[in-house]
């Protein structure tokens, strides 16, 4: 995101500073703590579902798949895979996680613990879903970028089922 | 990269002075920080117990800059104010709100925000420059606006830092977040936001 631009007048600053005064303004990570290790912790199960989500509609996207076309192979509702891919405070059946692993080759272990369903074992996969989100965006077709992320990810995530 | 023109008060000429926004830290910025901010931050450390030090004294923000740089979803600020560094800050535009009123609503999530030590009366009475938090906040806000969200912003406050985003701010107070390190959690609402706009 480029060209933002603050464009407030001076008397807002003068207001504005008055109120701040003296006071501290820091936010993020406290002291004491390694930063590499707090990165891992920030993330939450919204996080990584919104990581799982971008993940099932990359994957589709990549095969040239619309919603329906995954929904049938996988033996699952369309609203159910829309659901998944739109809404990361929605929790996914594991049932439902189970049949995509199956279509997309992968253990489903990785993707049970994007979706939120068992607690995280996989080393630094969580921080890999939210770079992996981070850098992926909502397009009709894969770019450069995210086919790379994508197939990072994909590495990233597969195990011997 | 953007310039906008703010501005920050200079304590000793009680004077607004014009300053930089700057929406990509550079390597000239991280520069700046490496050649003053930080051995600043290390002369008030020197011989300090730690509760003594600054809450953000072992931030590296060269390390910060790596680890954003190559990803889509986060952005960074610097404020240039009479040829040095006076603040940096991180924001993310992934993350979602957790107040009820806007819950599972985009916002902008402010990673990382700091003022350069000079400008912290704790280290340097009176201190060189105001107003780096609310040109941060502004930021954040302004932001926020340009993706839709509607000027809302989240973030954990160092505590030392809590009343100047619940009282300077506005900004709602959900509680200390056990996932965080148990820092305190702020939102700002759409609201909240137009008020911090207009003030």
């Amino acid at each position: 995101m480029k060209n933002m631009k603050l464009d407030y007048p001076k008397k807002w600053y003068e207001n504005r500073i008055a109120l701040e005064g003296d006071a501290e303004i820091g936010a993020g990570t406290p002291p004491g703590i390694q930063a590499k290790t707090l990165a891992k912790s920030n993330v939450t199960r919204i996080d990584t579902r919104i990581a799982f989500g971008t993940f099932v509609a990359l994957w589709r996207r990549n095969r040239g798949w619309d919603a329906a076309k995954l929904a049938e192979t996988a033996e699952l509702d369309t609203e159910e895979i829309l659901e998944i891919e739109r809404d990361p405070h929605c929790e996914p059946e594991p049932d439902a996680v189970y049949k995509l692993a199956r279509v997309f080759g992968l253990s489903p272990k990785p993707l049970l613990e994007l979706a939120g369903l068992i607690e995280p074992t996989t080393p630094r996969l969580r921080e890999e879903a939210v770079r992996f989100a981070a850098r992926s965006e909502s397009v009709a077709a894969l770019n450069d970028r995210e086919r790379e992320a994508f197939e990072a990810f994909v590495s990233a995530i597969s195990e011997p089922a | 990269m953007t310039e906008s023109r703010v501005f920050l008060r200079k304590s000793e000429t009680n004077e607004l002075v014009e300053s930089s926004l700057l929406d990509e830290v550079t390597d000239h910025h991280l520069a700046m920080w490496n050649g003053s901010w930080r051995p600043a931050m290390e002369a008030y450390c020197a011989g300090r117990v730690l509760r003594d030090k600054p809450e953000d004294h072992h931030w590296d923000w060269k390390w910060k800059a790596n680890e954003w740089r190559p990803l889509l979803g986060y952005h960074s600020f610097a404020i240039v104010c009479e040829n040095d560094l006076q603040g940096l800050m991180v924001a993310s535009d992934f993350k979602s709100a957790r107040l009820q009123a806007q819950f599972g609503k985009p916002i902008v999530y402010v990673e990382f925000v700091a003022t350069a030590p000079w400008n912290r009366p704790e280290l340097q009475n009176p201190p060189r420059y105001r107003g780096v938090g609310t040109v941060m906040v502004a930021a954040a806000v302004e932001l926020s606006w340009d993706l839709g969200y509607r000027g809302r912003i989240g973030l954990h406050s160092l505590p030392k830092a809590e009343p100047f985003y619940r009282e300077s701010c506005g900004m709602t107070e959900l509680g200390k977040d056990a996932a965080h390190q148990n820092l305190m959690y702020y939102e700002m609402t759409d609201n909240q936001a137009e008020r911090f706009r207009q003030k």
